[in-house]
């Protein structure tokens, strides 16, 4: 008995020491991003501002245009994830439910796509775009974020299908219904919890994607939050409460849709890849 | 509507979109690989045959960002791995308020790993630093220590920042399998009189078998692929010394703007990942996965 109260105070002090690893950066970033400028160069640290302030998020807003890096981001990142949970519901449907020549392959080829880094393909990617007089358009990232959405969306669509007994579309599909009208009137409405955390883990990874954004993105009207922050690395001076502030809103976004989807998106994710 | 057409139009506009954004590329890629072509002759390429690659091959840098390379998924694996078990076993016994704390504990998983980089490169700054001021309370540290640019530390610092980066996918992966283990397995290990130790090795470990090599080896590609952190926080510097082939070809496509060489570096790397790619297949025909 004794040794299992060592075991319980352990497993508590692992728990509090990972749960002070794990939030604690963030706890930093967003009080460096309220103090006002002087407070943020001080050694030894100081570790609450003495007057907070936003004054940080307005430069962020006014001056630096982060209304129109985000309202691009925005419309990037919904845009492709709504396509990529559209295709993937199609894809995972019938990669599911039918059985045919292909399959295994077009299964393992999903996976293979995951293995492509982005950067890797992203040279061909910029001179084909570029003779389709696409660069510098946010249709061209939209496109690229939507095909890797799909791929991952699909084999996440997957894992949820697999749960889902077929005989709720049985009778559907006795009365007439194509696969299209099952997937649609039948299954959608059923897999909402599944639907919800493909979308949003296609609109993370959109939302969080720098390397492309920084090649096929240069002029500032086009600019992305991420791109935003490349750029204010490479200017000289910038403020660290202005760089502080500018992470805070590059992060939040994910930060709320992870919140919300977390226990739907851990679950497509670790069946799908479980069980391939 | 026939029954193969309909599945072919519902298949359709996923498969097309991975031809031509991913899989036509990563042939014109190797291509591109064999040409001169920067920003300035995109449209008027030239052939130049295995010129980029023994440009590759001669720098002498080269060698060292294969071992940094080595290095770089090796630890931040390794280290990965180790705690985010340690995480996901002292997740699976329930306690109240345990969805909360999942959601604060796993949600680094989720963010912009560069601006993870950038946030971390404010943390372990050399001047101003709270990572310096933390240790230098704790008697730790006699003055500030520059961890991104001094050559010494800037590797150990990404690694450790990677780490932290990615503890929550392996916490997620492996507590999913271990929630999966029959409970009657640990009720009859416990009546033989099993301790912790016992029923880990015999019981936990072996059982999750599949998925431990199955996350270790996506996450070796995913942490070979991944320049985003250390984009973030040094670019590859401190005088080369956390650059890896990730990043280089990154440096070699927005600063040297040499599409040719950077794909080139893309095809190197490409060969090392199908190595990995093929182990994955193989234990998917041992049936480690099924498909």
């Amino acid at each position: 008995m004794r040794k299992r109260r060592i075991f319980s105070v352990l497993r508590i002090i692992g728990l509090t020491v990972f749960l002070i690893i794990a939030i604690f950066p963030l706890i930093w970033i967003f009080l460096t991003s309220i103090k006002p400028s002087i407070e943020v160069y001080t050694f030894p640290v100081k570790y609450f501002p003495s007057k907070p302030t936003l004054e940080a998020y307005r430069y962020l807003f006014s001056f630096a245009k982060f209304n129109m890096y985000f309202k691009n981001s925005f419309l990037v990142a919904t845009t492709s994830a709504a396509f990529s949970t559209l295709f993937s519901l199609m894809a995972g449907y019938i990669l599911t439910r039918e059985k045919f020549r292909l399959r295994a392959f077009l299964i393992l080829l999903l996976f293979f796509v995951q293995m492509l880094p982005t950067y890797l393909i992203m040279i061909p990617q910029f001179t084909m775009f570029s003779k389709l007089k696409l660069t510098n358009t946010l249709t061209s990232v939209i496109i690229i974020y939507t095909s890797f959405g799909s791929a991952f969306g699909t084999i996440m669509a997957r894992a949820f299908l697999k749960n889902l007994p077929r005989t709720i579309e049985e009778a559907a599909l006795i009365d007439g219904c194509n696969r299209f009208q099952v997937l649609f009137k039948v299954i959608v409405p059923l897999l909402l919890p599944g639907v919800g955390s493909i979308f949003s883990f296609c609109f993370v990874n959109s939302w969080n994607e720098v390397f492309t954004a920084v090649l096929f993105l240069h002029t500032d009207r086009k600019m992305t939050v991420p791109v935003a922050l490349y750029s204010f690395v490479s200017k000289a001076g910038i403020q660290w409460n202005v760089m502080a502030a500018g992470i805070v809103v590059a992060l939040l976004p994910t930060i709320l849709v992870f919140s919300l989807a977390q226990k739907y998106i851990v679950e497509g994710l670790t069946q799908g890849s479980l069980k391939a | 509507m026939k029954k193969s057409k309909l599945r072919f139009l519902m298949l359709l506009p996923t498969f097309i979109l991975i031809l031509f954004v991913n899989l036509y590329p990563l042939a014109r890629g190797g291509v591109i690989s064999f040409q001169r072509l920067t920003v300035f002759n995109l449209n008027n390429p030239r052939f130049i045959g295995w010129s980029n690659y023994k440009t590759i091959i001669r720098d002498p840098d080269f060698l060292r960002i294969l071992w940094n390379t080595f290095i770089w998924i090796t630890l931040s694996v390794t280290f990965q791995f180790l705690l985010g078990l340690i995480l996901a076993l002292l997740l699976a016994k329930s306690f109240p308020g345990r969805g909360l704390y999942m959601g604060l504990v796993f949600y680094p998983w989720a963010l912009s790993g560069f601006a993870i980089g950038l946030l971390w490169s404010w943390l372990l700054n050399g001047q101003f630093g709270i990572v310096n001021d933390i240790l230098i309370r704790l008697g730790i540290l006699k003055f500030p220590v520059g961890f991104l640019s001094d050559e010494r530390f800037a590797m150990f610092s990404v690694i450790l920042v990677n780490v932290w980066y990615g503890i929550p996918f392996f916490a997620i992966m492996l507590l999913a399998a271990i929630q999966s283990i029959p409970r009657e397995l640990y009720e009859a290990a416990e009546i033989d009189g099993a301790g912790f130790w016992r029923r880990l090795f015999s019981i936990t470990l072996p059982y999750i078998r599949p998925t431990i090599y199955n996350t270790i080896l996506l996450r070796t590609i995913w942490v070979m692929n991944f320049p985003d952190i250390i984009y973030g926080m040094t670019r590859g510097g401190p005088a080369g010394t956390t650059n890896i082939l990730a990043v280089h070809m990154i440096n070699v496509v927005y600063y040297r703007n040499n599409f040719g060489l950077a794909s080139a570096l893309g095809m190197i790397i490409a060969s090392i990942m199908t190595v990995f790619a093929v182990i994955y297949l193989a234990l998917l025909e041992r049936g480690e996965f099924e498909l």
